[in-house]
Parts: C-alpha cells; sequence; structure tokens
C-alpha cells in the first residue's frame, strides 16, 4: 500500500530567544557602569553609553572617550516536566554580550557626537539532549548587534535632546528541534535545523534630559522597533528517514522576529557631589509579537513537492506576547576620587504570558540585584566591573493551559531560571 | 569586529562561576507516587490482543515489552506497593518476534522513497523476523513455541472474545449452537495458536480462559474483554464465519454472562480491586478510515476516465443478511485489507457485476450494527463494574477524542490517521507503543481518581510511534 501522504505532524518550528537578561529576549547589559546600577541610564549622564540609554544625555557627559565593555552570562536552567521523566536542565554555555562606544564633542561645547555598537537582544541556550520539550526545541542561538550614530545637543546648560539612527548591523539565529519520527534502522531522532542571518533594518533612539539644578535630573527615550527580517535561511536536515522524505525537501526559510520599542522614564538625584540614586521605568512594547511565522522554501530533491518542513510550507506558532514593565533602582558612590561603589537592583515584569511558555524563551517575572565598581587612574583611565545576579520566579504551564490557549506546541512542567553576568569594562577618556 | 563571542574569557568566567555557579534546582511539587488503598504486589492483566501487547499485527517480545499492563506494572511500582516482577510470556531470544509482524517496506518512484506495509510470510521468509512458528504439527500451522515459564502476569491473548473465554457464555437459547459454542470456548486451546502456547498440552482441550485466570491470586487486577465480541464481525466486514462460532456480534444474553464470570474469576467474587476497561468506537480506527470510496474511485479513474462509481457488496435491509451489488457512497467504510484485494484484483468494483465483497466493505447498516451492539455490551461492562465496585475506563469515550482530535504530547501531535498518526500500528486496530502508553496513561487517570491514588503517568514520547524505514 501506498502511503501517499505522510503528514507528518509534530509542532511548529520556533523561533524566539532567551538567557536573556531582561523579559522576552531583550539583554540589557549595555554600558558597564550602568549594569551595576540595577540598569538605571535615562536620567544619566556617567559615559558615553548615555547614547544607548538617552541619547539626549550625552551632550551632558562632561568628556569626551572611547569605552569598551564585555559580559559573561551564565544562565542556569531546570525544567520538570508535568508528566513522566525528572529534572532537565540545559547544557550550559557562556554567552558574552559586548559593547563598544565613541563619543567627542567640542570641550565645554553644546553638542557631541557618537558611535556605538552593543547587543539588546539575544539568547543561547542548549537543552539536554532528550528532554522532553525535544520536539519543540532542542537548542537556540539568537545573535544581534546593533550599530548606532548618535549626535546630542544642550539647548541650554539645563536641557538637552539628542536621537540617534540604530542600524541591526548583524542578526543570526540557530534553532534546533527534534523531529517525532522513528525509523526502522535505529538512526537517530530526525533533526531540523533553520540558520540564517537577518538583513540589515534601520532604527532609532532619541531623548530629552532635563537638568533643573545640580541635584535633580529627569529623563526620557524612546527606542524604536527594528524587525529582525531573515529572507532566506538555510533548512538544514539530519537523519531524515528515506520514507519520510518527501516531507522534508525544503532547503530555505523566510521569517521575521519583532524587535520591540522601548520607552523609558527616569529621574536622578544628587543630594551631595558624591551620591547619585536614580530610578528609571520601562515599557517594552513586547505585544508587537503575535505569532512566528516560517515558510519554507526550494527543494532538496527528497521528494517532488518543493519547500517542505513536516510536509508543510509553512507553520505558525502563537506568541501573544504582552507589553512589558521594568522597574529599576540603582545608585552610586565616590568612595575616593579614583574609586566609586554601584549597587541597584531592577524587578522586571514577563513578556510571556501564562501558557505561552516556549523552551526558546522560559521567560518569567523577575528579580536582579547588581553590584559595581570603577578605578579611575590618572582622571583618564577606568575599569569598570559589574556583576549582576538575576532570579526568574519559577513558572508552571500545564497540558490543560496549553490545549485551552492551542498552545500545544510546546511543553507542560515547571520552569526556573538564574543568570549570573559578571561584566568588566576599559575607558579612557580625553 | 566581532562583538559576541563564545570564545571563554577564562577570567570572566572564573569569577561567574564562582560567583553565579549554582545550578538552580526545582523542588519537584508534583506530588509524590502513593497507592492509596491499593496493593500492587500482585498485579495480573486479563484482556486479549490490545492487553497482550499486539501491534502491527503481530505479538513480539519488543511490542509485549510496551504493552499498557507492562507500563502500568512500572508506575504501580513507583508508588513501592508495586510488583516486583511482572512477567510477560515472551517468547525465546531466538524466535523473539513471536508471530512476526507488519512493517513498512521502501519502494522507489521516481528516484522517491515510498513506503508500503508488507505482512510476513514464508513466502518472503518473515521479512527477516525470527518467528516463533514450530512448524512442527501439520495439523495446526499457526502453532507458536510454547511458554515454558511460571503463569504470566499479563493474561492477554489476542484474538479472545468474552464468548471464546467462557465454555458457560453462549446462551443464545438456540441448544445446537450453544452446545457448539461452548465446546469451542473449553478448547479454546487448541483452536487460538497465542492461547495454546500458555497451556500445558493436557489442558489445551478443556481449560477455557475463565478457568485459567482463576488460577490467579492478584492483588489488584485490569480487565479489557470484549472487544472482539464486535471487532471480528467489524473486521470481518459484518461477515461471520459459518465455521467459527466466534465470529459474529455477541448477544448480550452470552455477553453478560460470560462477563460477569470472567471479573468473578479474577475478582475472586468481588473482593479485590482492580479497573475494567470498556469497547472502544470500532468505526473510529484507521483499519476503516485509510481506504476511502473516493480514494478507490481515483485511483481508478486514471484508467478508466469515464468511471462514474465503484460497486460494493452491501446488506439490502436490517432484517436480512441478504446482500446485493449497488454503487458505493461515502458512508461505506472499506477494510485497510481491501487495498491489497483490489490489487491482487485489478477491475474490481468497477461495474455492478464485479462489486468489491462484503467482507471487505462495513456497510452503513453493519455499522449500526456494530455501534448498537458495542453500547449494549458496555451497559453490561460498566453495570458488572458498577456492582464490584470497580473502576471502569471508558475507552470508548478516550478513543473517540482521539480519532476526533489526536492527542497532543510535549509538541507531539498524534492523531488516528494510518501510520503517519503515530497512535496506531501498521494493523490499523493496535496501538503503537506510544498509543499503549496513552492507553496506560489513561487507566492510571481513571485508577487514581476511583481509589484516590497517586499514581504518576508516563511521558508518551519516550515510546516510539510507528517504525519508518
Amino acid at each position: 500500500m501506498v502511503i501517499k501522504k505522510l503528514l507528518l505532524t509534530g509542532g511548529a518550528l520556533l523561533l524566539g530567544a532567551s538567557a536573556a537578561s531582561a523579559s522576552g529576549f531583550q539583554v540589557n547589559l549595555n554600558g558597564q557602569k550602568n549594569n551595576g546600577m540595577g540598569g538605571v541610564g535615562v536620567a544619566l549622564s556617567l559615559d558615553q553609553a548615555a547614547m544607548f540609554y538617552n541619547p539626549g544625555a550625552l551632550a551632558m557627559v562632561r568628556s569626551n572617550g572611547v569605552q569598551v565593555g564585555v559580559n559573561a552570562a551564565l544562565a542556569r536552567n531546570a525544567f520538570i516536566p508535568e508528566s513522566g521523566g525528572g529534572q532537565s536542565q540545559l547544557d550550559n554555555k557562556l554567552v558574552t554580550p559586548v559593547n563598544f562606544y565613541a563619543a567627542f564633542g567640542p570641550k565645554e561645547g553644546k553638542w557631541k557626537v557618537g558611535i556605538g555598537a552593543y547587543t539588546p537582544f539575544g539568547s543561547e541556550l542548549h537543552y539536554a539532549s532528550n528532554w522532553e520539550g525535544r520536539y519543540a526545541l532542542t537548542d537556540i542561538n539568537l545573535r544581534s548587534i546593533f550599530a548606532q550614530v548618535t549626535a546630542s545637543y544642550a539647548i541650554t546648560p539645563q536641557l538637552s535632546v539628542g536621537a540617534g539612527l540604530v542600524m541591526l548591523a548583524y542578526g543570526d539565529v540557530d534553532l534546533q528541534k527534534d523531529v517525532p519520527l522513528s525509523a526502522q534502522s535505529g538512526a537517530p531522532t530526525p533533526h531540523v535545523t533553520l540558520n540564517g542571518k537577518a538583513q540589515k533594518t534601520f532604527g532609532y533612539n532619541a531623548g530629552i534630559l532635563f537638568k533643573p539644578s545640580d541635584k535633580l535630573s529627569v529623563g526620557v527615550s524612546y527606542r524604536s522597533q527594528v524587525d529582525a527580517k531573515i529572507k532566506s535561511g538555510d533548512v538544514r536536515l539530519r537523519d531524515v528517514i528515506a520514507a519520510t522524505g518527501s516531507n522534508f525537501t525544503a532547503t530555505n526559510f523566510a521569517a521575521t522576529l519583532p524587535l520591540p520599542a522601548t520607552a523609558t522614564v527616569g529621574v536622578a538625584i544628587m543630594p551631595n557631589e558624591k551620591l547619585t540614586i536614580s530610578a528609571d521605568a520601562n515599557l517594552v512594547f513586547w505585544s508587537a509579537y503575535r505569532t512566528l511565522d516560517f515558510t519554507f522554501s526550494g527543494n532538496n530533491g527528497y521528494g517532488p513537492n518543493a519547500g517542505l518542513v513536516g510536509g508543510s510550507t509553512t507553520s505558525s506558532a502563537k506568541r501573544f506576547y504582552q507589553d512589558a514593565l521594568c522597574f529599576r533602582l540603582g545608585g552610586q558612590y565616590q568612595v575616593t576620587s579614583g574609586l566609586t561603589v554601584r549597587a541597584g537592583g531592577f524587578y522586571d515584569m514577563a513578556a510571556v504570558k501564562d501558557g505561552y511558555i516556549t523552551p526558546e524563551t522560559p521567560d518569567a517575572d523577575r528579580i536582579g540585584l547588581t553590584a559595581g565598581f570603577t578605578y579611575e587612574f590618572a582622571s583618564r583611565f577606568g575599569i569598570d566591573g559589574s556583576f549582576l545576579f538575576e532570579d526568574f520566579l519559577k513558572r508552571s504551564q500545564s497540558q490543560a493551559d496549553l490545549l485551552n490557549n492551542g498552545t500545544t506546541d510546546r511543553v507542560a512542567g515547571t520552569y526556573k531560571t538564574t543568570i549570573a553576568v559578571p561584566g568588566v569594562g576599559l575607558y579612557v577618556k580625553f | 569586529m566581532k562583538f559576541s563571542s563564545n570564545h571563554s574569557l577564562s577570567a570572566l568566567a572564573l569569577l561567574g562561576l564562582a560567583l553565579g555557579g549554582c545550578q538552580p534546582t526545582l523542588d519537584d511539587t508534583r506530588p509524590a507516587a502513593n497507592a492509596g488503598p491499593l496493593d500492587f504486589t500482585s498485579y495480573v492483566a486479563v484482556g486479549n490482543s490490545l492487553t497482550s501487547g499486539y501491534s502491527d499485527g503481530g505479538l513480539y517480545n519488543e511490542a509485549q515489552a510496551t504493552s499498557y499492563p507492562a507500563i502500568l506494572a512500572q508506575q504501580f511500582a513507583k508508588t513501592g506497593k508495586g510488583p516486583s516482577a511482572f512477567v510477560q510470556p515472551s517468547f525465546s531470544t531466538a524466535r523473539k518476534d513471536g508471530s512476526g509482524y507488519v512493517k513498512l517496506v521502501n519502494s522507489f518512484v521516481n528516484g522517491v522513497a515510498v513506503a508500503a506495509p508488507v505482512q510476513p510470510s514464508a513466502a518472503n521468509s518473515f521479512l527477516g523476523e525470527q518467528v516463533a512458528y514450530t512448524g512442527t504439527n501439520p495439523a495446526f500451522p499457526t502453532e507458536l513455541e510454547a511458554y515454558t515459564g511460571s503463569q504470566p502476569d499479563n493474561l492477554g491473548v489476542p484474538g479472545i472474545s468474552v464468548l471464546s473465554a467462557d465454555r458457560t457464555a453462549s446462551s443464545t437459547g438456540n441448544a445446537t449452537v450453544d452446545a457448539l459454542t461452548r465446546g469451542a470456548a473449553a478448547a479454546y486451546g487448541t483452536l487460538n495458536n497465542f492461547y495454546q502456547r500458555l497451556l500445558p498440552a493436557a489442558d489445551r482441550g478443556t481449560k477455557d480462559y475463565v478457568t485459567y485466570i482463576g488460577q490467579k491470586n492478584p492483588t489488584f487486577f485490569s480487565c479489557w474483554m470484549g472487544n472482539n465480541d464486535v471487532l471480528t464481525y467489524a473486521t470481518a466486514g459484518g461477515v461471520a464465519s459459518a465455521s467459527n462460532p466466534f465470529s459474529g456480534l455477541t448477544d448480550t444474553t452470552s455477553f453478560g454472562k460470560g462477563y460477569r464470570n470472567i471479573v468473578a474469576a479474577i475478582s475472586k467474587g468481588g473482593s479485590v480491586k482492580g479497573v475494567c476497561a470498556n469497547i472502544p468506537n470500532v468505526t473510529t480506527i484507521p483499519y476503516f478510515n485509510t481506504v476511502t470510496v473516493a480514494a478507490v474511485l481515483a485511483s481508478y479513474k486514471a484508467a478508466i476516465p469515464t468511471i462514474a462509481n465503484i460497486y460494493v457488496t452491501a446488506r439490502t435491509s436490517a432484517t436480512t443478511t441478504a446482500t446485493a451489488a449497488r454503487a458505493a457512497t461515502a458512508t461505506d467504510l472499506l477494510t485497510l485489507t481491501a487495498q491489497a484485494y483490489i490489487a491482487a484484483n485489478p477491475g474490481v468494483g468497477t461495474s455492478p457485476a464485479a462489486p468489491i465483497p462484503s467482507q471487505y466493505v462495513l456497510d452503513p447498516i453493519e455499522q449500526t450494527e456494530v455501534a448498537n451492539r458495542t453500547t449494549q455490551l458496555n451497559a453490561i461492562i460498566a453495570k458488572t463494574a458498577r456492582q464490584n465496585k470497580l473502576a471502569l475506563a471508558d475507552m470508548n469515550t478516550f478513543f473517540t477524542g482521539i480519532a476526533q482530535q489526536g492527542v497532543v504530547t510535549n509538541a507531539v501531535n498524534n492523531t488516528a490517521t494510518f501510520a503517519t498518526g503515530n497512535l496506531f500500528s501498521l494493523d490499523g486496530v493496535h496501538p503503537t507503543p506510544r498509543g499503549y502508553a496513552l492507553v496506560a496513561n489513561e487507566f492510571i487517570r481513571v485508577i487514581n481518581s476511583y481509589y484516590g491514588a497517586g499514581i504518576p503517568s508516563v511521558a508518551p514520547n519516550d515510546y516510539r510511534g510507528v517504525l519508518f524505514p
């Protein structure tokens, strides 16, 4: 008998990300000084990283300078399935988001321009082989590098504005999962890898800093959404079973992932010259992320019909993210002329709704605690150190939740994640 | 410029490991396994092919290892009150493939692999399988290697019905029929090769199944009987064989008597706790929904563009067994075996003069008969379970749900579709190991709810679906 149509089902392929240090697959590690202060920055003009946190504040940064920072994010993740099996973990990997900024302007001038590069979104997770969710996801590596040119202008000594042109300079994604088919020969489970590079796309950011006195400043900033568009990524197939080959003919895929807009307001108080305390609130417009859709194309010759993965030329998975708020508080104190110490914390709310948690973004409400320091010598060179520990609240979803939401392309169970991120930065100012 | 890399930044990494290297551990908040009031020290499973682990048209060691009773025993053991061993009547290692099983075999059409199920037989050297046919008994050519161990805990016998299990069951009111049927049930060990291999040679002509299961002293049992009292008739296209007293639809009187005797025998008169399961709706299985009238018509259209109908032999009325040829409609269910028959008899079904024979067609009259009888027998099962204070697994509702919407297990969509649905094996009737895992989970759900136990369920994805070449 001929099995005419092997409609191999098994959930849509997923795209997304985590090990991220902020809601969804955001990474808020874009300035080493800010990292030590709970991630505040919109009301501050600490250093050249202001062009990320609030381009309006750049003109208020006293010196010109160049700085580079690197962070080592170590995510730890545990999962217990609703039925069967015990706890599974991630194969832990080190992820190293980097930031770089350079800005200059005339001494005592009213304007400043700068360039920067940073990684505001990203994620890398590798689940243990044979974990319960392997047919949803085994591995994800999402990387993005943004480049920015910024101009900032102090209209008065109290008020400055700024804007940046932001480019998604580099983005790539690597998603892998097992295919729920078994081979007579006992060959390994078939495996699909989607790997593609995003097109370069542009966005912007803008901000205002208002500093009515030496003791108070307030800031607002906005960063636009950028869509990571993958026009022609590679579909790589491993261990496809001959009899099912005609359902796995795709060689390419297209997908779009929204990297959402963020609005931030913040306030900082400086009771004396040595102490700064600041609070920020971020609103990330994650609700732009509705569904994750893939379109497959090409033919590898396994069968007559082109563009099939699991018998289908498209796949669509529900995301339905919600806008997420984050509250941050941080401070710094100048101990000596060379040493400044910092501390802070934040409460970041989940972008992923209950019953919609996917293995690639085991998102949850989370609490972060930070500490940091700067040691500066010769009033010119400095080293920044920062440390962040983030604790995700435990999050569960049941099979019943998944059925109710029509999100059975993921697994029922309980996730728990912690992340530790030490970071170091170097700067020179002139 | 490279802004992100995986190169080990050793100093940073060390700092990170020192400060944040602790792996979060989740307290397993799932309820601890507990047996409630149940004692699984000796768990015994009574039933037919579904209980034996029969899959892909055969009984073989690999399938037996993933029978739902084996999975249940494994899960029962997690309560600490479980069986230390659950004995299954396995075949010897050199004959591990038992009765042999259907496999998908590739053929290549324009270089593209197309899989088709192939039945093992002497002609194809049993597809290389290590079958257990003795080949030494000319009077019983299907004789299988005898099972010589102690009486197993899995007492599932492929093919057995309630009517054939109890030598006192048949009560049709027709003395001749009853005498013949009762005699056949008593001598069932000489008729069914799977039952024969379980019995000592001396018992084969005399020991009926009710007596055989009565030898066990379980502390807990499952009983899933009755399927073959409707299924044998249905899979034969609603044609009862004159030479086989167990090939019709079992009447309710005989069934009631037999079923009560079976439950009494295994429950020791109602004193042992257990679970009964009822009969699924047989017309939703892939066996009746893979070869469709439309597909057969379409395949003939390629050769005969003018063909408008295919013809089947169908019952003419509900009150008579008389049949006649007529044009088939979408409501006629063709059996999975019809495809091979049509392939071997080209042109069959293209005209009223050469209709597809009745045994390959379950027409709407027969479907109604089967459905009505299933409902009646399920009422008897439910009543017997209630009277003996036994849990009842409603497999009829469970399988209807699977047929309608499938089951998604950890991102894997399983459906009732033949082969690719992953729940039903290549015979179109019996589950795959994954299907049996879902059956086991349904039993566990029912046992937990009825007895207030906390037996953990299994992860169905740990069990395979259909194997593809």
